[in-house]
């Protein structure tokens, strides 16, 4: 990492120091032939809305679990000890955070890859990949229309305010797969 | 400002954008002041699985405020 801070991003200096030890993780994978690992979750939410969402938990997709693994161990991560067979994730003890892999691909495989996010993060060289604000959004109504979750709308629409440049096409191709056909854009511009 | 990668540094077989993180976050931040935009809540955690929250346990052990 760059150590730099996070200047005037308005990001959250600790969310800046995640994201750069991430892109650092990634970039070790890329450095090896293989993909970079993917950001999604309320990490990806948080990146994508510059708000504080995230609880320090950071939600990854990865093909390569066990490569990923071995950067991670590289750069600080440890498998708390005593932990219960719950635990799947790794913390990492300077920066009081932790990483999990969630998944091989984001949401069930349905993201187009080319709509995957190269990022810079702030203070750093390295890149990470992330899933783009259309696929996040649909996530979001897709999680509102399980009727698990019925903020989500609202965080659908902050979202899609914040990004009028958005591709409305796919974004309402996409909300209809998460929704099961229930909802489009017009349910989150309306 | 948005860059592109050389496809040596792309995964794929054409240049690709690379957002810049710090472009980004002004960008947003000027959007929001301009159409006052409220920001997005912190997670509630209502629906975590046993293995986040067995993460979220080892993350407060740390002494982490999030």
């Amino acid at each position: 990492m760059s150590g730099e801070g996070d200047g005037n991003s308005g990001y959250r200096p600790e969310f800046v120091a995640a994201l750069q030890l991430f892109a650092c993780v990634s970039e070790a994978m890329h450095a090896r032939g293989l993909q970079r690992p993917i950001l999604v979750g309320g990490a990806a939410a948080e990146f994508w809305s510059h708000s504080a969402v995230t609880t320090g938990d950071f939600d990854i997709c990865t093909t390569r679990q066990p490569e990923l693994e071995e950067e991670m161990l590289r750069s600080g991560f440890v498998r708390p000890s005593g932990a219960g067979a719950m635990l799947k994730g790794w913390v990492h003890p300077d920066l009081r955070l932790g990483f999990e892999v969630v998944a091989e691909v984001p949401m069930d495989g349905n993201v187009e890859p080319a709509r995957l996010r190269l990022i810079r993060p702030v203070g750093e060289t390295a890149l990470f990949r992330v899933i783009c604000v259309e696929d996040l959004i649909a996530d979001r109504m897709g999680q509102y229309a399980s009727r698990s979750a019925p903020d989500r709308i609202d965080q659908a629409r902050m979202l899609l305010s914040l990004h009028p440049d958005a591709d409305m096409d796919y974004l309402e191709r996409r909300t209809r797969e998460e929704s099961m056909g229930d909802y489009g854009v017009e349910d989150i511009t309306g | 400002m948005a860059s592109k990668t050389s496809p040596a540094e792309g995964e794929g077989t054409i240049p690709e954008t690379v957002i810049d993180m710090a472009e980004l976050g002004q960008r947003l931040a000027a959007r929001r002041k301009a159409a006052n935009i409220p920001h997005l809540p912190r997670n509630a955690g209502m629906d975590r699985t046993p293995s986040k929250q067995a993460l979220l346990d080892e993350i407060a052990k740390l002494g982490a405020k999030w």
